[in-house]
């Protein structure tokens, strides 16, 4: 049988049953609409200002490296799953020399980044301010 | 390397005893569809016992408390009582929500979760499917998840979720690297990415204790990876130390503030199924799969997929949350270069040793 028939029956499956746990939500629950309680939630306070607000340019620079080091796992896994029999066929030199070069340049960009702070955590500078005067 | 012969897996099974296989693709998908109707129900079953139930009864245990105990034997019957009365509840949708992706989110996060389970090999023959890229599908899928938490925290209109969907993708980019690569260097040992050769090389004896022969479980064989793996699996479910997305003192409840009745239902249950997710893969990778003496397959599955949910709440009782800087600083500073140590020593072992 094939494979992915099996995989692509789970996800409509899996698809299905939160559907299903919805449409069953759906007779239960009651339907009270009122003001006051759709307003979002801020601690009780009336909410202020918008929600696409300016945040910590960390994020970005945290998810640039992960794309990196995302794609080196892609070329990591097809050597593993060959490496013993490479070993065997054309001596552990070969099998794993290059594979080593490969993660030091990758473990080079990773100094380059740390060293240049982008996996600091930034603060804003008035923590930093009172972190400076404490 | 003898390896035993290749299980029949559960659609087979289903179109065998049925007789569904001989209506052709359609007969095969009914089948299928059958197959992961199961699987999706067991994992469902799982879930609805750890969330309303056990997670309350093991925190209370840490805590030197009670927990639920008035419904039923044990407080058991609070399962379905928990269920009617969160699917019963009111669904409020805040003003100025993204509204076809606030209503996406919830799905993505349960749905994924589920789709995880279809190539766990689960003993007795329940085993959804098969291929030979397993390992690198359920990393996929499982990576899905976060998809889901990020657009909960950006549709919701909330400055709380937003934070906690922005610190969910941080922590989940951080610490997936790591646990990626941790298991490559199992690989490295077993040298499939087939989940069901990945629990058949681990059955082969590693030394013998008094006549007791102890199976090479890559959790005996590589006790460092082990570690790592859990460190970073206990992060990329998001619980604690890890449990910085949510983080209930200082954001509220992150993405899911927003999150009432049926979605907030979806959401929980998408993270309970996350952690046996966790759970499930640890088992394949370092815990020999359902292997075990005596008792049948599956259940040896549920006790080791149980036993690292138990391992998850025992964190959550017992370790402070690390903050966000410090996530990020354990994750990129520690775990990833820990794990390429451990990669570039697996591979110098295995090639001088073993291979």
């Amino acid at each position: 049988m094939n494979t992915w028939i099996a995989v692509g029956a789970l996800a409509l499956v899996g698809v299905l049953i939160p559907l299903g746990m919805m449409a069953v939500s759906a007779l239960l629950r009651p339907t009270v609409p009122e003001q006051g309680k759709r307003s979002i939630y801020e601690s009780g306070e009336i909410p202020t200002g918008t929600t696409r607000i300016r945040f910590n340019i960390q994020y970005y620079m945290v998810a640039l490296l992960f794309l990196v080091f995302d794609i080196e796992t892609v070329f990591i896994f097809p050597w593993t799953v060959i490496y013993s029999d490479a070993v065997a066929q054309v001596g552990l030199l070969h099998a794993l020399g290059p594979m080593l070069v490969f993660i030091a340049v990758l473990v080079a960009a990773l100094i380059w980044a740390w060293r240049n702070g982008a996996v600091q955590w930034i603060k804003s500078p008035e923590s930093s301010k009172r972190s400076r005067l404490q | 390397m003898v390896l035993p012969l290749q299980e029949v897996l559960l659609p087979d099974r289903i179109a065998d005893l049925t007789g569904l296989g001989q209506f052709g693709a359609l007969g095969e998908f009914v089948a299928a569809f059958l197959a992961a109707f199961v699987i999706a129900n067991l994992m469902l079953a799982m879930s609805g016992v750890a969330g309303p139930w056990a997670k309350r009864k093991i925190t209370a245990a840490f805590t030197d408390r009670i927990a639920v105990n008035r419904i039923g034997p044990f407080g058991l019957l609070i399962i379905p009582a928990a269920a009617v009365q969160l699917l019963a509840k009111e669904l409020i949708i805040p003003e100025g929500v993204d509204r076809p992706a606030y209503d996406l989110a919830p799905l993505v996060i349960a749905s994924s979760a589920m789709l995880g389970f279809a190539v766990i090999p689960m003993g007795s023959g329940i085993h959804l499917a098969d291929p030979e890229t397993g390992l690198v599908v359920v990393f996929a899928i499982a990576s899905i998840a976060s998809l889901g938490l990020a657009t909960a925290g950006y549709a919701s209109n909330n400055k709380y979720s937003m934070l906690g969907g922005l610190r969910a993708v941080a922590q989940n980019v951080a610490y997936e690297i790591p646990l990626i690569v941790t298991a490559a260097s199992v690989v490295i040992f077993a040298g499939t990415l087939q989940m069901s050769e990945i629990v058949a090389v681990q059955a082969e004896p590693l030394f013998s204790v008094a006549g007791v022969s102890i199976p090479s479980w890559y959790a005996f064989v590589n006790p460092f990876a082990f570690v790592l793996f859990m460190a970073a699996n206990l992060a990329e479910v998001g619980r604690n130390p890890f449990d910085v997305p949510e983080a209930p003192t200082e954001i509220v409840a992150g993405y899911q503030t927003e999150y009432s009745s049926v979605y907030f239902v979806l959401i929980y249950l998408g993270e309970f199924l996350h952690i046996f997710l966790g759970g499930a893969i640890v088992t394949t990778l370092f815990l020999g799969g359902p292997a075990g003496p005596v008792l049948p397959g599956i259940v040896w599955f549920i006790i080791k997929i149980w036993a690292i949910f138990l391992f998850t709440q025992w964190a959550r009782s017992a370790l402070p949350r690390v903050r966000i800087d410090q996530l990020i600083e354990i994750g990129w500073k520690g775990m990833l270069v820990l794990s390429f140590a451990n990669l570039v020593l697996t591979a110098i072992i295995v090639g001088v040793f073993i291979a």
